[in-house]
């Protein structure tokens, strides 16, 4: 990696462009702290991936509830888009017998309704799914001229509840509100621990009981955690929220442990729970095959139980040995590779994880709607500022539940409650860019040269046709899982496949760099 | 549903605007609202077209809705222009842009203002997401660039082509038929390079095919547009109107009418048809011959864009492809009129008359449609997808948008090639479904008996191949009428017919026959009570019976035979029993002939005689028949031909019965027996029983394959062996001289459960082959206490004391220690997880061989 590269980089853009960016795109310098600017504001025309409001709130979190009838409020783009896109894997559990991934509903918004408002056309269609599909729960989403026309979907989630005597919320997740998808998140983190987390009272069976946080079982990466955990003797309750439901989340706070997967989307429900119910959390990665032993033996550190140690020494030693052959031969394969990756908010730092046992090194990385703590740990949250688009998403605050708190008495676990981000564990020279474009990723894509990069959908054909393999890291090109030990063997096989493909081998034409016809002149006799 | 939208069959304007957009040489779209519009159309049309698309947003956010987004807008374009260097930019509205107001035209003029140096051409289309679809967004776009691009009114030689959203493979094969006839053109938009590309040494990241500017402004002096649409905001009509291009509209060139309808157009104004567009006609005639007795099985449901679904229902219908659901999410109520006759057509020479033309739907109700009305097939975006796995129906990916699949760029349907694609796709659907499923369909219906289905596995109600046993357990001795064919004796061993039995068998005894038989013979899977007497008549015991056979064995299948005067007061209970096949002797519906057939009626502690008594049974027959049809149980009806007495009348009694709902009668021959009334009655011939078969078989379906068996029937239908099993039976009681003691170890006194040493008590049972009979229980200490048991001998002495005096000792398990020990004292030990009953019968059996009795 050339130590310029940040400045070759930056110098295409005109001035203010420049001033903007450079506190968002980092060479990293180990000598020095690395600071970076994150959760800004967009700068428009630069075709950033960031997504709105919205797809957080209905996309990434509420969406993934099987059991929930989730109505998009709005016209019809919104609630097409954001049907079936995510590979949100679900299937009906002791929980509930409902599976509603399949499908998408939405108010379908016409002009009219936008001129003389929508809220009656709203309970009308919160009537017809009552009565089509008589769920537990209705989440009513809300699109961009939803708080512009004035619509109160809260008041139609209440009025709701008491006509049909089931759970309905409202989420005033528009489009424009924040900066970014994360904005939707905190406002669907909210919503969940108001109204739903702490009413339900359903015990875990065991004394080692955990919500998996920020684990939306994306190709199955959830159920091959709880594969594993479940061997370790561990109780997975819910997965937060992939394969998640509204049944399971309401007794979600009756856990001993909460482990966070994707810190970025949820952790603001990892804290409220600690200071409502007295939950303590753990910043897990099952992402990686050293990742995943060191969360699971941190999760036996924390419930300080000899049987559960051993236990899951047992598992790790099988698991091991159980791909070890396989992950040696892909390693031979990928070892000293270079890769990029640019994601939502936590893959880029747990895939690095992954990469790395099979000798990879990761020299770009890059997040969509990261904040600073999750890049630099979460040390640096007082010294964060505010500013106007931040203070516009909500920021609530819990007491201690009298009745509900626990005091869980745990072992030693060097980090709860903590995380310490991705840029510490880079290197010095690597490339950290917060918020990236389209533009960045082609231009660093061609100075650079990884051998592979992880993006997204809207990234992977450009990198394609860049000469470069892609894999997608938010919905894993229909393939997964990718976490565990299973999915570590599934990541090691796309990977090799993607970078030994033959395609690029043949681009250019054999007439371009050899004659098409060779022989030799023989004399005659 | 009206209000709420259940899987959209649409997108919205945005969508298609952005498409049209990027059909047009070196152009940009920005997308002025929230960043999420551009990061899900990017998303949605990167997958179908598995291409880089760069959409620019103004990324909007609460305050740009409170202070407006002309900010936003000018630094988007403005960075747009720098990093991309594009000719020209769409500037597309979205939800939110539109409802705050924005003007966006004057935002553009500001630009242009402060930006005079830059020669970039800026479009501004009003596209909110609540206006319509993404077909009207295609068309607002398109409308759009002719209105804002300055045109070149110079008359010139081409012709226009405007078309709604193809495939970039039919746009290149539009753009080649034409060359092909000769016909200079230009095409807007043409995305036929720049969403299918190749990839090259070097990539460019602005897309350089398309139509240019230059082009579209000479569409102005064009000769004449062609228009393959119905769309109501019509380019065309707009070219018309501003610059007196004519137009000539017409349906896309699907199918031999479409694309001939094109030729046609094409050489009025001087195109030339070449051999190979012949030869491709005349492959295409040819090929739809090929597949036309494929295709018409097609019953297709087709989903999209108004102008596609209108193509589609022209190919179908002209290849005998039967369009059951049409269906559109626009609200295009223009399109129902044009489907109509189209479909009108199809119906005439379908035979068909149920088709569904929906629009402004979902796939709710599309999917609820092709329930309805049969589909086999559907035609459209991959969105149809979760219909075709939830009813099991092909699905054929040929629109916008293809999320599922690889090669949505390269899907087509135009041209001979393209409408080939569907037909040839469309008939090997149907031959697919029918070449891996029609062995197991002959299979079923001919051959092989449903696993599930009792009747079929019934070897009565089945048909004559069923190879499954039953046994008939008799004990049911009184009857409740007197027949005067029939004289029950229980003692003949020798006569095998119905009501004749050698051994009244209690409920226990019954169950543990039923238990020894399941084991010899395994494909026992039918019970019945068919006597002696009536089934009814003695209910207590029946029941009693069927209940300790079911806790046995819950997959078996109980029948049971009567005359029918209790049904009613018995009907509900057969079906709680889990009776499903009941069988009703009935051998008159006239009770003038009754009267002659029933000497009397025993009903309710009275005595009926003649018609009276006939009277009364009649009733209770059919009305305990209708009764058990309305149950769910199937009844048969067995009717005894007696000649000069109701020879006559069977097809009466099949007629009335098969009203009831009965499944099948069973006409039997008369079998005279020697002591009863109608002793002296002639025999019905064998041919005259076929001939009344025959002639009742028009009302109801006949049992041919009766064998009149015995009460105690066992085995097959061609193999009784109830003769020999009886011979077994009774030697073996005869050769028992002391009766054997057998230690059990069980908790409860039902299932051999316990581990020899962990038993703190034993049951002693008394037993031989055929009875069990319980004694007394014995209480002994526990020796063992875990799986770390030490074999200590001396603590086992107590226990071996205990059961000193039995045969044997059964338990679930017993170790070698122990084992050695009993043996030592004369004493068996057998390990078993079975009831205690039949565990015991074992052991006799057992124990019998090795004392040497046979």
């Amino acid at each position: 990696m050339t130590a310029n590269c940040r400045e070759k980089l930056l110098e295409k853009y005109s001035a203010k462009v420049y001033k903007n960016r450079k506190e968002h795109v980092l060479q990293l310098d180990t000598d020095k702290s690395n600071t970076i600017a994150a959760n800004t504001r967009a700068i428009p025309g630069v075709m950033t991936a960031r997504g709105c409001c919205y797809a957080g709130c209905k996309g990434v979190v509420i969406g993934p509830l099987k059991d929930v009838c989730v109505i998009t409020h709005g016209p019809i783009g919104c609630g097409f888009y954001s049907w079936g896109t995510r590979r949100n894997k679900a299937k009906p559990d002791e929980n509930t017998d409902k599976n509603f991934i399949p499908y998408c509903f939405s108010t379908d918004m016409q002009e009219s309704d936008i001129v003389f408002g929508g809220e009656k056309k709203l309970e009308k269609a919160i009537e017809e799914a009552v009565e089509l599909f008589s769920p537990k729960c209705i989440m009513i989403c809300s699109t961009c001229p939803i708080g512009l026309i004035g619509d109160d979907v809260q008041a139609v989630a209440k009025r709701t509840e008491a006509k049909y005597g089931i759970a309905a919320i409202g989420y005033s997740c528009e489009g424009y509100k924040g900066v970014s998808q994360s904005g939707g998140h905190h406002i669907a983190n909210n919503g969940l621990m108001r109204y739903v987390i702490g009413i339900g009272d359903k015990q875990p069976k065991t004394k080692f009981s955990v919500n998996v946080l920020g684990e939306y079982n994306i190709g199955g990466d959830g159920w091959e955690e709880e594969r594993i955990l479940k061997r370790c003797g561990i109780e997975v309750k819910n997965l937060f929220t992939g394969d998640a439901s509204f049944e399971g989340l309401k007794s979600a706070h009756l856990v001993h442990l909460n482990l966070v997967m994707c810190h970025r989307s949820i952790n603001y429900i990892a804290e409220m729970m600690k200071t409502k119910y007295g939950i303590d959390w753990l910043k897990v990665n099952f992402v990686g095959i050293e990742a995943t032993c060191k969360s699971l033996r941190d999760i036996a550190a924390y419930f300080n139980d000899s049987e559960l140690k051993a236990r899951v020494e047992e598992v790790i030693k099988d698991e091991l040995a159980t791909i070890r052959e396989d992950i040696e031969h892909y390693k031979k394969k990928l070892n000293g590779k270079t890769a990029g990756i640019f994601s939502g908010g936590s893959r880029s730092h747990h895939y690095q994880d992954l990469l790395k046992n099979l000798g990879v090194k990761t020299v770009i990385a890059g997040y969509e709607f990261a904040h600073r703590d999750d890049y630099e740990g979460r040390d640096i949250i007082p010294n964060i500022k505010e500013d106007a688009d931040n203070k516009n998403i909500e920021n609530i605050t819990v007491t201690k539940d009298e009745k509900l708190y626990r005091e869980i008495k745990h072992g030693d676990v060097a980090e709860l409650n903590a995380y310490a981000g991705m840029i510490p564990e880079m290197c010095k020279d690597d490339i950290v860019v917060d918020d990236y474009n389209h533009f960045e990723t082609d231009e660093l894509i061609k100075s650079v040269k990884p051998d592979i990069f992880l993006s997204g959908i809207k990234d992977k054909y450009s990198i394609q046709k860049a000469g470069v393999a892609s894999r997608q890291i938010h919905s894993y090109d229909y393939s997964g899982p990718y976490s565990g030990f299973r999915g570590a063997v599934n990541f090691a096989r796309d990977v090799a496949m993607a970078i030994y493909t033959n395609s690029w081998a043949l681009v250019t034409p054999p007439w371009k760099h050899k004659p098409m016809l060779t022989g030799q002149i023989k004399e005659a006799k | 549903m009206l209000n709420l939208n259940v899987n959209p069959c649409k997108m919205c304007m945005p969508m298609g605007a952005i498409n049209a957009l990027l059909g047009v040489k070196s152009c940009m779209p920005i997308l002025h609202g929230s960043q999420g519009c551009a990061t899900y159309i990017r998303r949605h049309i990167s997958t179908h077209y598995n291409e880089p698309i760069d959409i620019a947003s103004s990324s909007l956010t609460e305050e740009g809705t409170v202070f407006g987004g002309e900010a936003n807008l000018l630094k988007g374009l403005r960075n747009m222009i720098d990093l991309y260097g594009p000719e020209i930019i769409g500037v597309c509205t979205t939800c939110l842009a539109e409802t705050i107001g924005e003007d966006v035209s004057a935002i553009v003029k500001k630009f242009y203002e402060q930006n005079p140096d830059l020669n970039v051409k800026i479009i501004n289309i009003a596209a909110p997401g609540y206006g319509g679809t993404q077909n009207e967004g295609w068309f607002s776009a398109i409308r759009s660039i002719l209105e804002q691009i300055e045109p070149n009114k110079t008359h010139n030689d081409k012709i226009n082509i405007i078309t709604p959203l193809i495939s970039p493979a039919d746009t290149r094969w539009l753009k080649d038929f034409l060359t092909e006839m000769g016909i200079a053109f230009t095409i807007l938009p043409d995305i036929s390079e720049n969403l299918d590309g190749a990839t090259e040494t070097k990539y460019s990241r602005l897309k350089t095919e398309g139509t240019s500017i230059a082009e579209i402004s000479a569409m102005a002096g064009a000769k004449l547009t062609l228009e393959f649409s119905e769309e109501k905001n019509s380019p065309a009509e707009y070219l018309k109107e501003k610059f007196g291009v004519p137009f000539i509209k017409l349906p896309l060139p699907v199918g031999v009418r479409g694309v001939d309808r094109l030729i046609e157009v094409l050489t009025e104004i001087g195109g030339a048809v070449s051999d190979r567009i012949k030869k491709a006609r005349g492959r295409y005639i040819d090929a739809m011959v090929d597949s036309h007795k494929y295709n018409a099985q097609v019953k297709a449901a087709i989903f999209g864009e108004p102008d596609f679904v209108h193509a589609m229902v022209r190919l179908c219908g002209e290849n005998g492809i039967f369009p059951s659901v049409v269906a559109t999410g626009s609200a295009t109520a223009g399109l129902r009129k044009v489907l109509e006759s189209e479909i009108d057509m199809c119906k005439k020479f379908h035979f068909e008359s149920d088709a569904q033309i929906l629009d402004d739907s979902d796939f709710l109700n599309i999917e609820k449609a092709c329930s309805e009305l049969g589909v086999n097939l559907l035609i459209g975006s991959s969105d149809g997808r979760r219909i075709s796995r939830k009813l099991d129906i092909p699905l054929i990916r040929c629109a916008f948008p293809i999320h599922d699949y690889i090669g949505g760029q390269r899907t087509r349907i135009l041209g001979f090639e393209g409408s080939l694609s569907i037909l040839d796709q469309a008939a090997n659907a149907m031959l697919e479904k029918t070449e891996s499923t029609f062995r197991t369909v002959l299979h079923s219906k001919f051959f092989k008996p449903k696993a599930e289905d009792k009747t079929e596995s019934h070897p009565c109600f089945g048909e004559g191949a069923c190879k499954n046993a039953r046994v008939h357990l008799p004990v049911a001795p009184e009857c409740n009428i007197q027949c005067n064919y029939c004289l029950r004796n229980f003692d003949c061993m020798n006569e095998s017919r119905p009501g004749v039995a050698s051994k009244i068998l209690s409920p226990e005894e019954a169950f543990e026959r039923y238990v020894k038989l399941k084991d010899t013979i395994p494909n026992l899977t039918v019970v019945g009570v068919a006597g002696p007497g009536d089934a009814l008549a003695n209910f207590d015991k029946v029941r009693d019976t069927l209940r300790l056979i079911r806790e046995f064995d819950p997959a078996v299948t109980f029948c049971i035979a009567t005359n029918g005067l209790l049904l009613p007061l018995y009907a509900s209970e057969l079906k709680e029993l889990g009776i499903s096949h009941v069988t009703v002797t009935i051998n008159a519906v006239d009770p003038v002939i009754g009267a002659k057939i029933y000497k009397h009626v025993n009903y309710l502690g009275k005595r009926y005689t003649g018609i009276e008594g006939a009277s009364i049974l009649l009733a209770n027959q059919l009305s305990g028949i209708r009764m058990l049809s309305s149950a769910g149980i199937v009844c048969k009806v067995n009717c005894v031909t007696l000649k000069g007495i109701n020879e006559h009348h069977i097809c009466d009694v099949s007629k009335a019965v098969a009203e009831l709902g009965v499944f099948m009668v069973n006409i039997m021959p008369h079998l005279p027996v020697k002591g009863s009334a109608f002793e002296g009655l002639e025999r019905m011939s064998n041919k005259e029983i076929m001939i009344l078969r025959e002639q009742c078989g028009a009302n109801i379906k006949q049992m041919t394959h009766c064998r009149q068996c015995r009460s105690d029937a066992v085995g097959t239908l061609g193999e009784d062996v109830s003769i020999e099993l009886r011979e077994v039976e009774k030697q073996a009681v005869l050769q028992a001289e002391k009766p054997m003691l057998f230690a059990v170890a069980t908790r409860t006194g039902a299932v051999v459960d316990t581990h020899f040493g962990q038993a703190n008590e034993f049951y002693i049972y008394e037993g031989d082959e055929s009875n069990v009979r319980f004694v007394e229980t014995r209480n002994v200490k526990k020796y063992c206490n875990g799986p770390q048991c030490d074999d200590k001998g001396d603590r086992w002495e107590s226990v071996i004391h205990a059961v000193s005096d039995c045969d044997a000792v059964l338990a679930l398990r017993i170790g070698p220690a122990p084992e050695r020990l009993l043996k030592e004292n004369g004493i068996e030990a057998i390990a078993t997880y079975e009831r205690v009953e039949t565990a015991v019968v074992e052991a006799a059996k057992k124990r019998r061989s090795s004392y040497g009795i046979t």
